[in-house]
């Protein structure tokens, strides 16, 4: 186990270079100036300028160089269109933001879609059954924007109960956590009654069972173990969703987090930004999938010995 | 569809669902946010404090870097501009007492308060713009505006310096700046510009503190070690939520400010922001709400509506619709007063010209063009379009992808499809759509939109786009004529001279006889919503700036 | 530690493999009655009829509905604009004048052929690369993983943006290779993951202990039992990929007017909602009625095609 995990993140790196460079050459291949921001067009020689200043003017393979070196030592270089800030200050200011709003809204998914899905798969083909998949159902269904413009419009506007917008005190958190989370929630419980429904007509259960086992016990120790698989395969890459999908969250509730400024660095033509935002997701991401190959290991040990 | 008898239910569902999760929190948030009460006229209120959304992250507060509106407004009222501008946009003195120019217009001298002081205590000197000025056009910054200084000798020589190759410093010792002592500033103009004093009012001619960019290099901008010379100091700025200014009470004329603290917030969703301020999360929304809620929010009294200078036009590319006959023809059928009542719904002015209502000067320069009327001549524009001999009845027309651009262009499309043109939408995300306009514009490229705000008060910025090698001009169009005259107009120091100047100007593109190389559409209007108490004093001038030392927060 | 056949021992079973040399035993009629067994279970499931019904009616509404309409949906009228439901616009009109209910078959002729498209599109990739990875294991899995981990980096609204800003225009084509260039990953996941299992499957080990060839196990055995699975996939990703393009739509990526997706037609519908709340509820409802059908017969293929439930 323990040389799995050292070779996977020895893995990291060559995977790292490989996500720089593939959004390096994606983001070459954009037409636009990141240097003009409006429709005013720009004299020469302040283009020149601002080309020599940012080492827009050196040969791509020289500027690659620079940026995996400003990688390696941390230093993701300065934002091209935002003037006086740095990649690392933005990530530092803004990051945060949009993880915290990611774990929120995670931990929301997780701690009502999971005993939902459980719930529905035990008492499968009752009322209630029907009830928390027909609700999951609607919730996965319904587009983020509307359930946010809802609540938006029901709770701030109409209730007075919250504020509509920022990111400062408690209140201000609620609204958007529940927004992003809901769809995953209603995803976790699909997936989690689906497999749990599975499981328990598995052989190894039914003669659990048959063996004498306490019903009760048969769904914790094996049950809800192997329900847990697809949750974790679906775990890592939804937490990076939900941290980096949360563009239209970030946008409705007015958060200052990556998300929004993604699109809009995307739209700026501001490479240093995309790339050290994209990097930094990468590692995230990364490290999301490294602890989701573990926990799948300890979770469904007939995988483990044919992957270390 | 059965879904739609659930839906009130789901709206329920998902209501209560965050109010059990939530509680019942409505408590203000952090303190500071001056929400006031609702209440017009009377005697100030006890707090002065107020809560603004500017729209957007000001991307820098640096008077050499920064380049749009939210930052020159933030900049304009932490800093003293040499000039600032009246309401009719005429220049009063700021932090120069007065100012003067020579009989050949050539020399600009300014004289300085004695009571000016930055935020760290030292004294405001010319010294201090010199500095600021040589440092935005010194090509090691890279500043954007650098070009707002090519009207002054030797700056656009030192601005196209190449560090590696040239002797820079030399070039800037030469740049036509001189401090005459501490309090004594004169500026040496290649050209006579008759506009050079209202240029003063812009951000990018503002002082900047040596000592505080020496010290802190590009992080000077940041709250704790800003210095600033103006009415109000920044005293937050938490990136893309919170710009807080408060007042200065050691500026020089502080008695006057009534404001003590303006908080600032960025929303940049228009719906969100609408929604705040109906909330009352704050006190006015300088971001212009989405056209589709302004007919709804016409009907509060909140809602106001600023004149702003700019123009929203369509281009053509001349080479491919080269017949004017089809470009007129074009113009006639587009119903501008009809786009602006049930599109863009700001109350925006049918655009009969390219200089914008409120442009000194607007009444002789504006050419009342019988081919952009307010309301669509099909039946002209039919029969125009009959006269041409090689109609091009299959047009693209390129637009860059946001909302309200989207919602004019479909109205155009349908308009022009009365003349028999079928039109192609193309969205492009901006920076690709700039591009592709050039110049010169992509061969694919039939007629453009785009908009042009005034940087400065003189027609010479709208007009001189369409000259022929105007960066500006996307439209192929090349008239030598036209050329003449607005060299000629730049060489003009009387104002009524010019404006005839720039009324020929204006013949050309748009009289009975005009080439047509753009169809003018609207001048620009900047609608906002400000609650009644400060309603009265939160003013706008046409270039959407606002001067927070005359709000008044009544009670 | 599996097996691994190395590359030059893949090559001889391929060619050694002559099709129709050696017809498994009864393998035809087994298929055909897990097929109708699986119909006539998909039929017993209430919810999964009405859903499949709905489904198709919706789709056959937006296929044949702007045909039959005696408006187009590009018909601009301010005259008529923000109408609410009259018996002549069933749903009312636009801001434009334009009839809400053919536009939103017209939408939604958009929206399904983008959802289709896009998902053929990331099962096919998924299908064939999570299968490789999973079913020949080793060195090649682990390589193939870790590229996906690569493209993982990339999450998929943001590289989807990158995309449709690399290809310079927004179409209906542009939509779905932006939408399916970046979404493909986890069913490619998926897939390795239940390949995986199953490879370690009692019946599967039997196989290969009697020496049968790797491509038999995985078409004889694997497949057939990811089959149900990918069926399944196809509308677990249509839903996914219907509210990803009303998300890229959202943040002003749509297609080019004046044609609109449900996505376009909702961002339209956000600005207007306080006052004209019909132009965000019925794309909302579109949207989530074909996402709730796609769901329900996502659950109703699971119950009657999945070989492992078939027993009961």
């Amino acid at each position: 186990m323990l040389k799995f995990i050292v070779r996977r993140i020895f893995w990291t790196i060559p995977v790292l270079l490989v996500v720089i460079f593939l959004t390096f050459t994606m983001m070459r291949q954009i037409g636009g100036n990141p240097f003009r921001h409006s429709e005013r067009a720009v004299p020469e020689a302040v283009q020149r300028n601002l080309e020599r200043k940012f080492h827009v003017d050196k040969p791509w393979y020289t500027q690659y160089a620079y940026y995996v070196k400003g990688v390696a030592t941390l230093d993701l270089g300065p934002s091209l269109v935002l003037r006086g800030q740095t990649v690392n200050d933005i990530v530092k200011e803004h990051f945060p933001k949009s993880i915290e709003l990611g774990v929120y809204a995670f931990l929301f998914a997780l701690v009502v879609g999971v005993p939902l899905g459980m719930i529905a798969a035990l008492k499968h083909n009752t009322s209630v059954d029907y009830g928390a998949m027909f609700f999951s159902n609607v919730f996965h269904a319904v587009p983020s924007f509307l359930v946010a413009t809802l609540l938006i419009y029901y709770i701030a506007l109409k209730g007075g109960a919250l504020p509509t917008s920022g990111w400062s005190t408690w209140e201000h958190k609620i609204m958007p956590s529940i927004a992003l989370g809901f769809a995953p929630m209603a995803l976790f419980a699909r997936l989690v009654r689906g497999t749990m429904l599975e499981t328990l007509q598995q052989d190894y259960v039914r003669t659990a069972r048959a063996k004498g086992l306490r019903y009760r016990r048969v769904v914790g120790l094996h049950v809800l173990r192997n329900s847990l698989i697809p949750v974790v395969t679906a775990a890592g890459p939804l937490l990076g969703y939900i941290i980096t999908g949360s563009f239209v969250i970030e946008l409705i509730f007015n958060i200052p987090g990556i998300g929004q400024y993604y699109v809009t660095a995307v739209n700026a033509r501001d490479y240093s930004v995309v790339m050290g935002l994209t990097v930094l997701l990468s590692v995230i991401v990364i490290v999301a999938n490294l602890v989701v190959d573990i926990l799948y290991g300890i979770l469904d040990p007939r995988t483990r010995d044919a992957r270390a | 569809m059965r879904n739609k008898i659930r839906w009130p239910g789901l709206a329920l569902l998902v209501s209560s669902l965050a109010l059990a999760a939530g509680g019942c929190g409505g408590d203000d948030e952090a303190a500071g946010t001056g929400a006031t009460t609702e209440g017009g006229g009377g005697a100030p209120a006890a707090e002065q404090v107020i809560t603004v959304n500017w729209g957007t992250e000001p991307p820098s507060l640096d008077p050499g870097l920064a380049t749009d509106t939210t930052s020159a407004n933030i900049l304009l009222n932490i800093m003293d501009p040499l000039v600032r501008l009246d309401k009719d946009l005429k220049p009063v003195p700021g932090a120069a007492e007065s100012f003067e120019t020579s009989e050949d217009g050539l020399t600009v001298t300014f004289k300085l308060r004695d009571d000016l002081k930055w935020t760290n205590g030292d004294p405001v000197t010319a010294q201090d713009f010199i500095y600021a000025w040589k440092r935005t056009v010194s090509p090691e910054l890279g500043a954007d505006y650098a070009y707002q200084f090519y009207g002054i000798v030797g700056a656009q020589e030192y601005n196209s310096c190449d560090p590696k190759k040239d002797k820079c410093a030399a070039l800037a010792d030469k740049m036509g700046v001189k401090a005459l002592d501490d309090k004594t500033l004169e500026i040496k103009l290649t050209t006579p510009q008759p506009w050079f004093l209202q240029q003063m009012a812009h951000h990018s001619f503002l002082a900047v503190n040596k000592k505080a960019v020496d010290q802190f290099g590009d992080k000077w901008t940041e709250a704790a070690n800003m210095v600033s010379n103006g009415p109000f100091k920044l005293a937050k700025w938490q990136h893309n939520s919170a710009i807080d200014l408060v007042k200065d009470p050691n500026w020089r004329d502080a008695a006057s400010v009534k404001l003590t603290r303006v908080n600032g917030r960025m929303i940049s969703d228009g719906v969100t922001a609408v929604q705040a301020f109906e909330a009352g999360e704050t006190d006015v929304d300088a971001q212009p709400p989405p056209p589709d809620e302004i007919a709804r929010l016409k009907e509060t009294p909140e809602y106001v509506q600023y004149p702003s200078l700019g123009t929203y036009y369509y281009g053509f590319n001349v080479k491919n619709i080269s017949d004017v006959k089809q470009r007129r023809a074009m113009s006639l059928a587009i119903p501008r007063q009809s786009i602006i009542d049930n599109v863009s719904q700001g109350g925006q002015l049918p655009a009969n010209g390219f200089t914008p209502k409120g442009m000194p000067g607007f009444d002789t320069i504006n050419p009342a063009s019988k081919w952009s009327p307010a309301d669509a001549d099909v039946e002209q524009a039919k029969q125009l379009m009959s006269e041409v001999a090689n109609p091009k009845k299959a047009i693209t027309l390129y637009i860059n992808d946001s909302p309200g651009h989207r919602d004019i262009a479909v109205a155009i499309q349908a308009a022009w499809s009365q003349l028999g043109i079928k039109t192609t939408i193309k969205q492009q995300e901006f920076a690709q759509f700039l591009e592709f306009l050039g110049p010169p514009p992509n061969q694919s490229v039939d007629v453009y939109r785009l908009g042009w705000i005034g940087d400065y008060v003189d027609a010479i910025n709208f007009l001189e786009l369409w000259t022929c090698e105007s960066g500006n001009n996307n439209t192929n169009y090349c008239n030598k004529d036209y050329d003449a005259k607005i060299e000629e107009a730049r060489k003009t120091p009387d104002n009524d001279a010019r404006y005839a100047l720039y009324a020929e100007a204006e013949d050309i593109l748009f009289g009975d006889n005009g080439d047509m190389p753009v169809i003018p559409i609207y001048f620009y209007t900047f609608p906002g919503l400000e609650k009644l108490s400060v309603k009265d004093t939160f003013e706008f001038n046409l270039l959407s700036q606002v001067d927070l030392t005359k709000v008044v927060v009544a009670g | 530690m599996a097996t691994s056949p190395t590359p030059t021992n893949i090559r001889e079973d391929a060619l050694a493999d002559v099709p129709g040399a050696a017809p498994a035993s009864g393998a035809p009629i087994r298929q055909s009655n897990l097929w109708k067994d699986a119909w006539r279970r998909y039929i017993r499931n209430k919810g999964a009829v009405v859903a499949g019904a709905i489904f198709l009616l919706v789709v056959l509404y937006c296929v044949i509905w702007p045909f039959v309409s005696p408006y187009t949906g590009n018909e601009v009228d301010f005259t008529v604009a923000k109408q609410g439901p009259s018996l002549s616009h069933p749903l009312g009109t636009d801001k434009f004048g334009r009839d809400l209910f053919t536009r939103t078959a017209e939408g939604g002729r958009v929206s399904i052929l983008i959802g289709f498209g896009a998902t053929l599109a990331i099962l096919l990739f998924g299908v064939v690369y999570g299968s490789i990875s999973g079913f020949i294991g080793g060195r090649v899995d682990n390589g193939l993983m870790r590229f996906l981990d690569a493209l993982y980096g990339l999450p998929y609204l943001p590289f989807a943006i990158i995309t449709l800003a690399i290809i310079g225009r927004t179409d209906m084509w542009t939509m779905m290779i932006a939408l399916s260039i970046a979404s493909w990953f986890t069913t490619a996941r998926i897939v390795r993951g239940q390949v995986l299992t199953l490879k370690e499957n009692d019946y599967v080990r039997a196989a290969k202990a009697v020496g049968a060839r790797w491509h038999r196990i995985l078409v004889r055995h694997i497949l057939p039992n990811t089959l149900g699975v990918l069926i399944i996939a196809i509308f677990l990703e249509l839903p996914a990929v219907i509210l990803g393009e009303a998300f890229l739509s959202f943040i002003g990526l749509g297609i080019s007017p004046p044609d609109a997706s449900w996505g376009a037609m909702a961002q339209e519908g956000r600005t207007t909602y306080r006052t004209h709340p019909i132009e965000i509820v019925v794309p909302s409802v579109a949207i989530a009625s074909l996402v709730l059908c796609a769901n329900f017969i996502a659950d109703g293929l699971r119950d009657a095609l999945d070989p492992r439930t078939r027993e009961t």
